[in-house]
């Protein structure tokens, strides 16, 4: 190509880079004006070359052209297939795709690029099939399918490496014409052209990738055969892998098949192909130590290769085999120390947290030391994700968290970000958590940091710790200087954290008080209005010994209620003669979402708050449902004598959608009574419905005995109304039944407009769907924060375990759902994530049964290669009826 | 898929840019991502030396030439090593096209066959061509030597 402007001379300035740039003081509307030249009769091809690099350069740069410069550009550009000069030719090709010309324009060049596609001169075929296929629609592509299958195999590997090329992109927006390629791209697979093999290799399979036997097929005669380009070949591997895992093992000679398919490209002469062999054997799902061993020599020599790009994909893949394997990495942790000075970071980090995942304890501090050097140099993105290894491998070996914990202290002290800091301020609060003789050497660490710390959010976290956990120590006066000196030196926010940790101090230890006493009365001065009414009010309770005690239950005690549903209790409170009731918070942990998804936006919601809740669903923002329903309901006499409600359940629709009547049921569970709330919506607008209640048969319901029933006096078109229905059960049973229900009313038929009876009306009534009560809505989800330790705190006595065979499912993730719903209990401590191809998992779930009786459960399910799923529940109670009730739940189900 | 080729000089000032399936909110940050990367590791770095890194799931293989520094950004099948294909199909036909390892000026003279050059290597974060006799060969539309 060649200049645009005139190159420099040899003595210029070549430190000014926009002089020296050929492209300097480019201006869109010059390079337009410029295009003109591709109008000229005598066309001059080289100059028109120029102005096409300057278009490009400009589309490069991000210079944007509006709707009518492009058109004028395309039309312009489109002239220039009449010039024979085929460099001219070829950025003709380039330009349009770049401009890519709407729809009703792309006619214009249509015509000259089908000649192309019929030309004899291959590279002419290639080039058009690559802009046609770039720019049209579906309505062209049926006109030019038939060159383009010739096309696919065309003996020039270029033109059918464009046609691949293209069906690669056209399957996305064109499926269905693409898919009927199959046949000349199954032939292509078998060219001699290594790229030709590549692109019709990828497009085949994307073409069947929704079939699992023709996926099979396909590797099963490709592994035979010889495949030529590497990168074809990583690409066989990557499907093959995909069909190891879809495949069952031989159960009789334990071989997987298409193993020796992978062990043999182990030995493949090219690194690349090596390489992704090595990772799809660490990657096969349940793989032995005998498969694995090969892979892990194969990487381990990749650790010491020359090329960085080498030993990054070697020590990544043994960075995940560690996480699942760490013994089997082991092998490799001397090569994988040298790597710790490797000039690539990423390659250092990596290398780091696979040796913190794979090493044994005596090697940690030497490991230690490493880091300490290394961490230095490295940007806080990195050393974030090594302070998260540094967390899991103390954990792992709690006897080294001395020098752990110094670590992390040290490197606390340093530079860093927010992130950063707080990656460490929360892997030591981990490790305070869970390691008891660290405690008091990570306080001390903490405290030393906030006396320099510039992140407020980090020093309010750390106030409140040590305000909790500094009076448990063996000299909790020590930290007092460390918090009041934030009293002094830090911002209102910390300032105020500082207050009420210091009180803690004084609430908790007796000696202490008189000295917290002094140092809170220095507060009173505080320019800050928060700081001084904390002050105030710590220095008024400790002074007097029965508030103290009140005042010490709501510092320390634990609340016992999610924070969610106080709020939203405390919101809802009417500041009045009768003081707030702690023990009235629901305990029932919120769903995350809206009670109902229906929601329907036509229907007007009314004005009262419990109608709308009893109708739609659609809840004011702030409230809860528990905490609406209890309202509604304690706002009916005959109910308040039912004492504290259990748990309300999900709206259940007895009604088909889109039917003339609407109607809904919840749950409301008390300990001796449950009360059906029906929430009624009228949808015809010529009729007006009175004295609406809802009749219960409850033949199916033993148990049940019916003691209260409540109507609507008038339901019109589309104002939702409630009826209620209540049933007395005996207490602590855990009772079920089913419910028949019928809608009675009184139909008036009024006038749309005026809303008024037209006549006498008569009275009617309507089926609804049965209504069940079964053994989970006697459970609420009350999460524990820590399993092992509420585990272990029941009797085990009173543990049920069994065994169920689940049968044939399609996953386990959607099983474990549908067990979780079943019982109605909540996933503690993360164990409700599941990866999308686990063969096993256990989850621990908690939850309170009716009679505040505790129940944990852990619960182990399993899949085989024929998808047939087992599950083991291990059920503890407060009572071992509850056990059992568990365990009936699951047969029942 | 391959995210991103991108070209740039030795201070960091955007020559060439190709993005694929990258939304255009996306690419400054991937800009001045790419950018940082060149200027923590690529200065006195040695001409077609390999830098790697990854960024969550995307990997990015990186090098100099001459005054250029030339960054591929790919995800899933277009991983570290596939990359590396890519890349020194890119770098060998570039040092082609311009006769040597490039100076900027060089670089910018011949932009137009370099924009032609990456037409032929990649289409629309594809890898169609890798040889650089063939790549030379196509962007003058002259046949293929059998």
């Amino acid at each position: 190509m060649a200049s645009i402007h005139p190159p420099p001379k040899k003595d210029d300035d070549r430190e000014d880079d926009s002089e020296y740039s050929p492209f300097y003081g480019i201006e869109k509307g010059a390079v337009l004006q410029e295009a003109r030249v591709f109008n000229d009769p005598q066309l001059d091809a080289r100059r028109c070359a120029q102005v096409i690099t300057k278009l490009l350069y400009l589309i490069n740069q991000g210079e944007t052209f509006t709707k009518t410069e492009e058109t004028e550009v395309f039309f312009a550009v489109t002239k220039l297939f009449q010039s024979k000069e085929v460099g001219l030719r070829r950025m003709v090709y380039l330009m349009i795709k770049e401009i890519a010309p709407s729809s009703d324009e792309v006619i214009i060049v249509t015509s000259s690029l089908m000649k192309d596609m019929n030309s004899k001169t291959d590279l002419y075929r290639a080039n058009s099939i690559r802009v046609l296929c770039r720019i049209t629609d579906g309505g062209l592509l049926g006109q030019i399918e038939r060159y383009l299958k010739q096309a696919v195999v065309d003996k020039n590997p270029v033109v059918s490496s464009a046609a691949l090329v293209s069906g690669i992109h056209l399957l996305q927006t064109n499926p269905d014409i693409v898919k009927r390629w199959s046949n000349e791209v199954q032939e292509a697979v078998q060219s001699k052209a290594s790229l030709v093999q590549f692109h019709a290799l990828a497009l085949l399979h994307q073409i069947r990738q929704n079939d699992r036997l023709a996926v099979s097929k396909l590797v099963t005669s490709l592994t035979r055969g010889s495949v030529r380009s590497p990168l074809a070949q990583c690409l066989l591997i990557r499907y093959t892998s995909q069909v190891i895992k879809e495949s069952a093992t031989n159960t009789q000679t334990g071989d997987r098949p298409f193993y020796d398919y992978l062990e043999g490209c182990l030995r493949h002469k090219t690194d690349m192909v090596t390489l992704e062999a090595a990772r799809a054997v660490t990657e096969l799902s349940g793989v032995t130590s005998r498969e694995l061993t090969p892979a892990i020599t194969v990487l381990q020599l990749f650790l010491s290769s020359s090329k960085p790009v080498l030993r990054f994909a070697a020590v990544r893949t043994l960075n995940k085999v560690a996480m699942t394997h760490p013994l089997a990495v082991t092998n490799c942790n001397i090569d994988m120390e040298s790597l710790i000075s490797d000039q690539n970071r990423s390659i250092a980090t990596l290398a780091i947290t696979t040796l913190l995942k794979t090493g044994n304890e005596s090697s940690v501090d030497r490991l230690m030391k490493q880091i300490t050097n290394f961490m230095s140099d490295i940007a806080d993105e990195f050393k974030i994700v090594v302070v998260e290894a540094i967390r899991s491998l103390c954990l792992k070996f709690p006897q080294k968290y001395r020098t752990l914990m110094n670590f992390l202290s040290s490197i606390l002290r340093e530079e860093g970000g927010f992130d950063y800091k707080k990656a460490i301020v929360d892997s030591i609060l981990i490790l305070i958590k869970e390691i008891p003789d660290a405690k008091e050497s990570g306080l001390v660490h903490l405290c030393e940091f906030i006396e320099d710390c510039e992140f407020t959010y980090l020093s309010t976290q750390i106030l409140h710790l040590l305000g909790l956990e500094g009076p448990k120590t063996s000299d909790p006066s020590k930290y007092i200087r460390y918090i009041y000196n934030r009293v002094i030196l830090e911002n209102a926010t910390v300032r105020a954290s500082a207050v009420t940790a210091l009180a803690k101090f004084g609430l908790t230890i007796d000696a202490l008080r008189p000295r917290v006493l002094v140092l809170l009365r220095r507060c009173f001065y505080d320019n800050d209005d928060e700081v001084r009414d904390r002050a105030t009010l710590y220095v008024e309770t400790l002074a007097e010994d029965d508030i103290l005690k009140q005042l010490k239950n709501s510092l320390f005690g634990d609340l016992d209620v999610p924070l969610a549903n106080l709020e939203a209790s405390l919101q809802s409170y009417n500041a009045s003669e009768i003081p707030f009731d702690l023990s009235t918070v629901s305990r029932e942990l919120k769903p995350e979402q809206s009670v109902e998804k229906k929601a329907p936006t036509s229907k007007k919601a009314g004005k009262d708050f419990g109608t709308m809740v009893a109708t739609n669903g659609a809840l004011p923002s702030g409230t809860s449902a528990p905490d609406t329903y209890e309202k509604l309901l304690s706002s009916i006499p005959e109910f308040l004598g039912f004492g504290k409600l259990f748990k309300s359940s999900a709206p259940v629709e007895l009604t088909e959608a889109e039917t003339e009547y609407s109607v809904n049921a919840i749950k409301h569970v008390y300990l001796r009574h449950v009360i059906f709330q029906f929430n009624c919506t009228n949808t015809i607008a010529e009729q007006l419905l009175e004295k609406v209640s809802v009749v219960i048969d409850s033949s199916d319901a033993e148990d049940f005995e019916e003691v209260f029933s409540k109507h609507v006096e008038s339901l019109p078109y589309n104002v939702p109304g409630q009826a209620f229905v209540a049933f007395r059960k005996p207490e602590g049973v855990c009772s079920v039944g089913k419910f028949s229900n019928t809608l009675k009313f009184h139909v008036n038929e009024v006038d749309p407009t005026t809303g008024e009876k037209e006549d006498e009306g008569y009275e009617d009534e309507y089926q609804l769907e049965d209504l069940e009560v079964t053994a989970p809505d006697y459970i609420v989800k009350v999460g524990v924060s820590n399993f092992k330790n509420a585990w272990e705190a029941l009797d085990p006595e009173f543990e049920r375990v069994n065994e169920y065979g689940l049968g044939v499912r399609e996953n386990l993730q959607d099983t474990f759902q549908a067990v979780v719903t079943i019982l109605g209990m909540q996933p503690c401590e993360g164990t409700d994530v599941l990866a999308s191809n686990a063969r096993s998992h256990t989850s621990l779930l908690a939850g309170e049964f009716i009679g505040d009786i505790q129940v944990l459960v852990r619960l182990s399910l399993g899949i085989d290669a024929q998808k047939q799923v087992a599950m083991k529940l291990a059920v503890r109670a407060e009572d071992q009826s509850v056990s059992d009730a568990i365990h009936e739940i699951i047969a029942n189900a | 898929m391959l995210m991103s080729v991108l070209f740039a000089n030795s201070s960091g000032n955007v020559l060439l840019e190709r993005f694929h399936s990258v939304p255009g909110e996306e690419r400054l940050h991937w800009r001045s991502f790419l950018v940082k990367l060149g200027t923590d590791n690529l200065n006195g770095a040695r001409d077609d030396e390999l830098f790697v890194a990854s960024h969550k799931s995307v990997y990015i293989v990186y090098t100099v030439i001459g005054d250029i520094w030339v960054f591929t950004v790919g995800k899933d099948e277009y991983d570290e090593l596939t990359l590396v294909e890519v890349l020194h199909a890119i770098t060998s036909s570039v040092k082609d096209i311009c006769k040597k390892a490039p100076s900027e000026r060089v670089f910018l003279d011949k932009y137009g066959k370099v924009c032609l050059g990456l037409d032929e290597i990649f289409s629309q974060g594809i890898l169609e061509h890798t040889d650089k006799d063939r790549v030379r060969r196509l962007t003058r539309l002259r046949p293929l030597v059998e």
